[in-house]
């Protein structure tokens, strides 16, 4: 691997030191003269049709200034992508509990929630969807408006056909079938929603959104407002946290706070409390998936069947593009000869599901990892020897989507070093003779996460460079930066790139008239493809400050050599970096570059099941060790170790950050976290109900980058955010196998499962929801 | 009415509404935002500061609660000229930030647990910050740097 200058070394966050001090702005720090205050009146009911809406006793209440409903949106604020079945504020009906009806804006809280406590509102109960396994029944009530395919609750479909698995499978003389299921899961960002509106004297918006895609805001804003793109000006603030959450809930909001503002010519803003978060917020789909092995008489797998159900709740939101990663991973990362998977995603009144971080493959991961599991120990074979003989290794070798390798993998290199880290031949033997009520057990969870959109949409994206009047680069990326580092990243490939001082960058918040569009800020694309568009955007300002050091220096620019910040010529004399720019000045050249990088292009075929989703893939592997008491079903996960390969890594400190939090993640998502609905209720609406780790529930962790570089990534780098989510919860749960040799087929594996073995009922209190909206 | 208290090192006086929180008063009032607002009963950390040198969530507590006491808030850790401190540094050093809505918070935690002991076990360190929530780190490299700073304070203490 060639040295780096910038990458992979210690660097500080471009946004750190604003964030230690306390001094960064976050929407709810930043108060303006006048500004109003929202509530938003919520549908305390799972679903109802709205008979009845008096917004007017909300105008008398003093305080008051102004109240809108679904009229006050061209085409009553009808939203959405791929389906565009939502609204601003629930038109005709409200589908989950939650769903906004109307927002009050007035001069004090105070005076907006009695404003929305005073609106007079008659909701017509109808029946709820509120088992997925049901919600295709012939007699279901139809959540959307209109069915989206003409065939009532189903959302989407989606396939893999690779090869015929029946006659292989028929064939195998060992066999697995089983069933996992996985419940809803709560981003819990600690920052809650937040946006703020101010409208300009010419009738345009300045909105202020906690979002993760300010691009996508702005369009909506448009379109429902009916506002021309040079009127609506979208800036990212400091975002306390997203991994997928932010998007529609904002998208909803960023209208309202903007139909506000226009309305009383005032700054507007609107601020969840965490109750208010926790009820409205779309969560991780729940899923139900069905896998089915072969495998021949020494172990090699053969063939795979998976089915797949999603819960897209009251939306489709991006469960249609999650539940399509889910289904392409739903076989994992090893060879088979055939594989076919039927993906369905319906809708129901579990509040609504939508991005989060793993999109599809946290849930398709957990599933196809607890499987093989259970296999190898069907089996008798060890869970790594089993793993090793099946994964897929080599360029060239053929995926589960029937499509070709076309890198290398770094997947047994990974799981050798967790083998290895762990002590696993040791405490494996060990932890099978056991006795006692306190048992250990370890488990390993591999996982292939396919980078980008891949065959989710158009893959590109802008940087923009500017050479400030005091000699400090502005960089701009229309990929945003809610927690995860991605403008440190940008910062350092210019940096490299460019051979000038990490120092000299600093990196914009996104805002749309400043950045360039660069598709939404999802599934883990930022490192790639912003990484890439920084790369081609600062050779193209090195081309600039070349051309000038040449003219200054009498040469070609081929000529100049490079001494870190000094520029030398034929001469030999080293000319720094400022001199160059006052030369570039004087030269009148424009020292401002945009620079756009676009993924190559590769097709999958929808309708078939064939084709290639991703261009490539990232893998790894993680090693969980718990130590449970069978009695009471108290678990402590007390060592984990991870590999993951990640191509090159560019900004060292934050890649470990994104392992050791995403891991954080999948740890509450295998043991704790877990958003219950009874009849379409929410049962969780605090963290005293919703659980998510503490720094005690957390082991140390012991993390490696194997670092198999990625030709068309920038510098080698692939992506890093999702992906090093996925493996723990499956690792957890085979942990906890091998300790109690009692499989529950669910995730969350929480304290009740564990202790009983039973599933739990959970109630939910309608009269705290509603007090909990702040309703009387 | 009126309180008196000690605010990040200097004396106030301060005209407040009794049923008041410490948090609203310092972020409605005082215009310091680096408190947050993160749940607003307790349960997430985020609106910590330090009473009398002890970790205290802020949201629930009365502002009248503070007559008397020397309270602390993210923007007096830092030196007046913006400057972080040891620990806030190390913060930085080790990737301890992400998105940052939990790290003022954080930042508190560690200083009431450097302020109780410079040789805290990594258990002990976990158990100074588990009442304050972080979604985004998995911890890890915030328990990295009180304990680093907590090794620098040390060795400063014994060279003296
Ligand atoms: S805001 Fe005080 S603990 Fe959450
Ligand atoms: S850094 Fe995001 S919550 Fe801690």
């Amino acid at each position: 691997m060639s040295e780096f200058t910038y990458l992979d070394k210690p660097a500080q966050r471009v946004d750190g030191l604003d964030k230690v001090l306390g001094t960064a702005k976050f929407v709810g720090d930043i108060k303006l003269a006048g500004m109003l205050y929202t509530a938003i009146l919520r549908s305390p009911l799972p679903h109802a049709n709205i008979l009845h809406l008096d917004v007017s006793p909300a105008l008398k209440v003093p305080g008051v200034v102004a109240v809108i409903t679904a009229e006050d949106f061209v085409d009553h604020g009808n939203f959405g992508w791929p389906v565009k079945d939502a609204y601003v504020l629930a038109w005709k009906k409200v589908r989950h509990v939650g769903d906004p009806i109307a927002a009050v804006a007035a001069e004090t809280e105070a005076a907006a929630l009695e404003g929305m406590q005073a609106i007079q509102f008659e909701l017509e109960k109808l029946p709820v969807v509120s088992d997925m396994q049901h919600a295709l029944d012939a007699d279901a009530p139809l959540v959307p408006l209109e069915a989206p395919l003409g065939q009532g609750n189903l959302v989407n479909t989606h396939l893999v056909r690779n090869g015929n698995p029946d006659p292989i499978i028929a064939a195998c003389v060992n066999k697995f079938e089983k069933t996992y299921h996985f419940s809803h899961q709560e981003h819990a960002y600690i920052e809650t929603e937040g946006t703020l509106a101010i409208p300009g004297p010419d009738g345009s918006l300045t909105i202020y959104s906690n979002d993760q895609s300010p691009f996508i805001t702005r369009d909506n804003v448009m379109m429902v407002l009916g506002l021309p793109q040079e009127k609506v000006r979208i800036i990212q603030p400091a975002v306390g946290g997203s991994f997928g959450g932010k998007d529609d809930i904002n998208y909803q909001h960023t209208a309202m706070v903007g139909a506000l503002a226009l309305k009383t010519k005032k700054p507007v803003r609107i601020l969840l409390s965490r109750k208010e978060s926790l009820i409205a917020s779309y969560k991780r789909e729940a899923m139900d998936i069905t896998i089915r092995l072969g495998a021949d008489e020494n172990g090699y797998l053969q063939a795979a069947k998976v089915d797949l159900l999603a819960d897209s709740g009251a939306y489709a939101s991006m469960t249609p593009l999650a539940s399509w990663r889910a289904t392409m991973h739903a076989a994992g990362c090893y060879r088979y000869q055939a594989v076919h998977v039927d993906a369905k995603s319906v809708y129901t009144n579990n509040s609504y599901s939508g991005a989060f971080r793993g999109f599809g493959n946290t849930e398709a991961a957990a599933a196809i990892e607890q499987a093989i599991d259970d296999f190898a120990n069907q089996l008798g074979e060890d869970p790594i020897d089993f793993r090793l003989k099946n994964i897929v290794r080599n360029n060239g070798e053929k995926l589960m989507t029937g499509n070709l390798l076309q890198q290398e993998v770094g997947l047994a290199e990974c799981i050798e070093w967790v083998r290895e880290r762990s002590g696993w031949d040791e405490k494996r033997a060990k932890y099978n003779n056991q006795s006692g009520d306190i048992r250990r057990g370890i488990g390993i969870a591999c996982y292939m996460h396919g980078s980008s959109l891949g065959g989710e949409g158009a893959d590109y994206a802008t940087t923009t460079l500017r050479i400030e009047a005091d000699n400090t680069i502005l960089v701009t990326s229309g990929l945003t930066d809610y927690g995860q580092g991605s403008r440190t990243v940008f910062a350092l490939v210019a940096a490299e790139t460019l051979g000038l001082n990490y120092d000299r960058f600093k990196v914009g918040c996104t805002d749309t008239t400043t950045s360039v569009e660069s598709g939404p800020t999802v599934a883990s694309r930022s490192t790639m493809l912003g990484g890439n568009a920084t790369k081609v955007t600062s050779q193209k300002l090195l081309q600039v400050l070349n051309f000038a050091a040449a003219d200054l220096l009498n040469c070609e620019p081929a000529q100049i050599v490079r001494d870190g910040e000094l520029f030398i010529g034929p001469d030999e004399e080293p000319v720094p970096f400022e001199k160059i720019v006052e030369h570039a000045r004087e030269m009148n050249l424009t020292l401002y570059v945009e620079g756009k990088w676009e993924m190559p292009k590769f097709e999958w075929d929808f309708e078939k099941g064939e084709g290639t989703p991703y261009i490539c893939y990232t893998f790894g592997a993680q090693i969980a060790e718990v130590e449970t008491d069978l009695i009471t079903g108290e678990t402590k996960v007390i060592g984990i170790w991870a590999a993951h390969d990640s191509g090159t890594v560019i900004f060292k400190q934050g890649a470990d950050g994104q392992m050791y939090g995403g891991i954080g993640q999948g740890l509450g998502y295998a043991m704790m976290e877990e958003m219950k609905y009874d009849q379409g209720f929410p049962a969780n609406i605090n963290f005293r109900q919703y659980l998510i780790p503490t720094a005690l529930d957390m082991p140390e962790m012991d993390i490696k980058f194997v670092q198999v570089s990625f030709e068309t990534g920038p510098y080698g780098a692939k992506n890093m955010a999702e992906p090093t989510m996925i493996a723990i919860a499956p690792a957890i749960a085979n942990a906890l196998y091998q300790a109690t040799h009692q499989r529950h087929n669910v995730i969350p594996l929480t304290v009740e499962r564990l202790a009983t073995g039973i599933e739990p009922v959970r109630k939910a209190s309608p009269s705290r929801i509603r007090k909990g909206l702040g309703l009387k | 009415m009126k309180i008196n208290f000690n605010l990040n090192g200097s004396d106030v006086e301060l005209e407040i509404s009794p049923e008041q929180t410490l948090l609203s008063l310092l972020r409605d009032k005082l215009g310091l935002f680096g408190a947050k607002q993160g749940c607003d009963v307790g349960e997430c950390g985020t609106c910590s500061v330090l009473i009398n040198d002890e970790l205290r969530k802020s949201c629930l507590m009365l502002a009248v609660q503070v007559e008397g006491c020397r309270v602390v808030t993210i923007e007096g850790v830092s030196s007046p000229q913006g400057e972080p401190n040891d620990l806030q540094q190390a913060f930085l050093d080790h990737g301890s930030v992400q998105c940052g809505f939990c790290t003022p918070g954080m930042v508190l935690a560690g200083e009431a647990i450097l302020k109780e002991t410079l040789t805290p076990t990594r258990t002990q360190i976990r158990e100074g910050i588990a009442g304050n929530l972080c979604r985004c780190t998995g911890y890890q490299q915030i328990v990295d740097a009180i304990e680093d700073t907590a090794q620098q304070r040390r060795t400063a203490v014994e060279e003296k």
